[in-house]
């Protein structure tokens, strides 16, 4: 039996396991996805996708459906419901339906699993994602990678690195995608998978055929472990946080595809190099760098950033740090112009 | 308005007791509503002909909790006495114990908690919250256990006794544990484990029933005993326990045995 802990914080990834595997089954652009629970567990996941898209510019709406559970179907079990909710999603033109279950069918012991087993004429595919049961939304993530992965086969090897477990729900998803394919194109790497971000459901059987896997963060490492041992791809756990480790990533990356990034390496220094003296009038200034958010690569990554810029790190105001720490050199160019108006406010 | 709940193991005899005592209770000319709380819903089968009547979860899924009105779920049996089925999901799916609380609530909705005495016969075990409704505020304040003098009954009842005890601490609970309704199955000194068994759980044993063959033949005949036999030494022990119900003022808060302590106790009586 699992113990739920309380929430230390109010951050996202210690939320809801359902809001979690959410986050990566709505952006497979031609699947719907099932809630399998009261009509406000859909609701409050649709309303929060929605909003959080609409920060980012996309006026998307998620395709959820709610078996919109009763007090009757909790009394005399809800798997009649499930089968109904998905003869009709069925009956439209999708290539899949998820199936994610709620704490309430959990509770009651409906066999979703028994009712996703039969046959429905496409793919479906039940990810449990009772909150109650101990799980943290990073574990709703990981949970639905793990799931949709075990839906693709092992296939021959192309030149590319898969992407996994973008962060969908945070504000800088689009900038930081740009970031990293940029590095990765420095070593001439093309992204073969976005595992998962607006990607079609058959593109999954594809998911086998990267050199190598290029987790967001390091709270993915258990899928990354699971893809190595499915397909063999190694991985890298984490997209990289500050100046000297982007340029220990492109290193890395070019020793685990056995390119020689010697050159990539230079060009990115150079660009480091020219980015700081753009931001010259910032040396010998003093600022407090916050730490209200970040862990603790976060932090390393700004106060070397603050050391090569000469800002003195006590006294003056406080610079707050982004939620998720800035991701590459292009990550640290956007930090370094708020950190600009914060010092010249 | 007298509110009593007959608790006690599955097939140890509740149904037929709350059955004879809702009887017993209407011949003194009382106001009975008996009150089946368990999805097998046979409680009330014999004050109905042998009739299983709708339950009122079954209504509610055919035709809708706002189609109903309380004389759709209340039915007039035997000598007036009002029944009604809970009811429930089939065996091996959705929450029976949720059903009991659902059903509560329409009882309460449609004002059918009325009456000069409510019998709830509930399910066996205490095995979940929706199981311990009736013993909740404003529901039944006096528990009685039926029993055997058999030890998986008595382990049974020492656990209701705990689920009585947990209520009872509660600042606005009233539900207390009233007595203990020996239905006997006729082994050697049953009584007087019995009557031990609820001084130690610091109650008393309100009726001895012994084990009688017209209890069979009454049911056969789907009918209670006392409609059956209205004469017979078992109808008359009936009779008694309705009066020693209506007359009984010993409420307690009860003391629940360990389980070595229980079978000490069997040990003693064997």
């Amino acid at each position: 039996m699992n113990s739920n802990p309380l929430p230390v914080n109010s951050s996202r990834l210690g939320g809801c396991t359902l809001t979690g595997a959410l986050s990566v089954t709505s952006r497979i652009c031609d699947a719907a996805t099932i809630v399998h629970g009261p009509k406000g567990c859909s609701h409050h996941n649709f309303s929060l996708l929605h909003a959080t898209w609409l920060d980012n510019d996309e006026v998307l709406l998620p395709d959820l459906v709610s078996t919109g559970l009763t007090e009757q179907d909790i009394v005399f079990g809800g798997e009649s419901a499930l089968r109904t909710a998905l003869d009709k999603a069925a009956g439209r033109d999708v290539k899949a339906v998820f199936v994610l279950s709620t704490c309430i069918v959990e509770t009651i012991g409906d066999d979703v699993e028994a009712v996703c087993e039969q046959e429905y004429g496409i793919p479906v595919i039940h990810i449990p994602t009772a909150g109650f049961l101990g799980g943290t939304f990073q574990d709703g993530v990981n949970n639905a990678l793990i799931t949709l992965a075990g839906s693709a086969d092992p296939c021959a090897l192309i030149n590319g690195v898969n992407i996994i477990g973008e962060m969908n729900l945070e504000y800088e998803v689009a900038e930081n995608y740009a970031e990293i394919a940029r590095l990765l194109g420095c070593l001439g790497l093309p992204v073969s998978l976005r595992f998962v971000h607006d990607i079609p459901f058959d593109r999954i059987s594809r998911l086998g055929a990267a050199q190598l896997n290029l987790l967001r963060n390091p709270a993915l490492v258990p899928v990354g472990q699971y893809l190595e041992e499915r397909f063999g791809t190694p991985f890298i756990p984490s997209f990289p946080h500050g100046l000297s480790d982007t340029i220990a990533f492109l290193e890395s990356v070019a020793r685990c595809c056995g390119i020689d990034g010697h050159k990539a390496v230079e060009r990115e220094r150079a660009l480091q190099t020219e980015m700081i003296a753009a931001f010259g009038d910032l040396h010998g200034s003093r600022a407090t760098l916050g730490n209200t958010w970040p862990g603790l690569e976060g932090l390393v990554a700004a106060e070397e950033l603050a050391g090569v810029l000469g800002i003195s790190p006590n006294g003056g105001g406080e610079i707050r740090l982004p939620v998720s720490p800035a991701v590459g050199t292009a990550g640290l160019r956007r930090m370094l112009h708020r950190w600009r108006r914060a010092i010249h406010a | 308005m007298k509110q009593i709940a007959l608790y006690g193991k599955g097939g140890i005899g509740k149904s037929t007791t709350s059955a004879n005592l809702s009887v017993a209770l209407s011949v003194r000319d009382l106001s009975v509503l008996q009150i089946g709380c368990d999805p097998k819903r046979d409680s009330t089968r014999m004050l109905m002909q042998g009739q299983f009547i709708p339950t009122v979860m079954d209504l509610v899924r055919t035709r809708g909790e706002d189609a109903l009105s309380l004389k759709d779920i209340v039915f007039t049996g035997y000598n007036g006495i009002r029944c009604v089925e809970a009811g429930g999901p089939e065996p091996g799916v959705g929450c029976a114990g949720r059903g009991i609380i659902a059903t509560f609530h329409l009882l309460e909705k449609f004002g059918a908690l009325a009456g000069d005495v409510i019998v709830y016969d509930v399910l066996g075990d205490v095995v979940c919250g929706g199981f311990a409704m009736p013993m909740r505020e404003g529901y039944a304040q006096e528990i009685y256990l039926v029993t055997s003098g058999e030890l998986m009954s008595l382990y049974a009842a020492n656990n209701i006794c705990k689920a009585i005890q947990r209520l009872s601490s509660r600042v606005k609970s009233r539900c207390r544990l009233a007595g203990v309704i020996c239905n006997a199955r006729g082994q050697p000194r049953e009584e007087e484990l019995v009557i031990e068994f609820s001084r130690r759980v610091n109650s008393t044993m309100v009726q001895y029933i012994p084990r009688a063959h017209v209890v069979q033949q009454a049911e056969v005949n789907q009918q209670t005993v006392i409609e059956y036999s209205p004469d017979s030494a078992q109808a008359e022990v009936y009779r008694s326990l309705a009066g020693r119900v209506m007359e009984n003022t010993r409420l307690s808060i009860p003391t629940p045995l360990e389980t070595d302590e229980l079978e000490s106790l069997a040990r003693e009586f064997i």
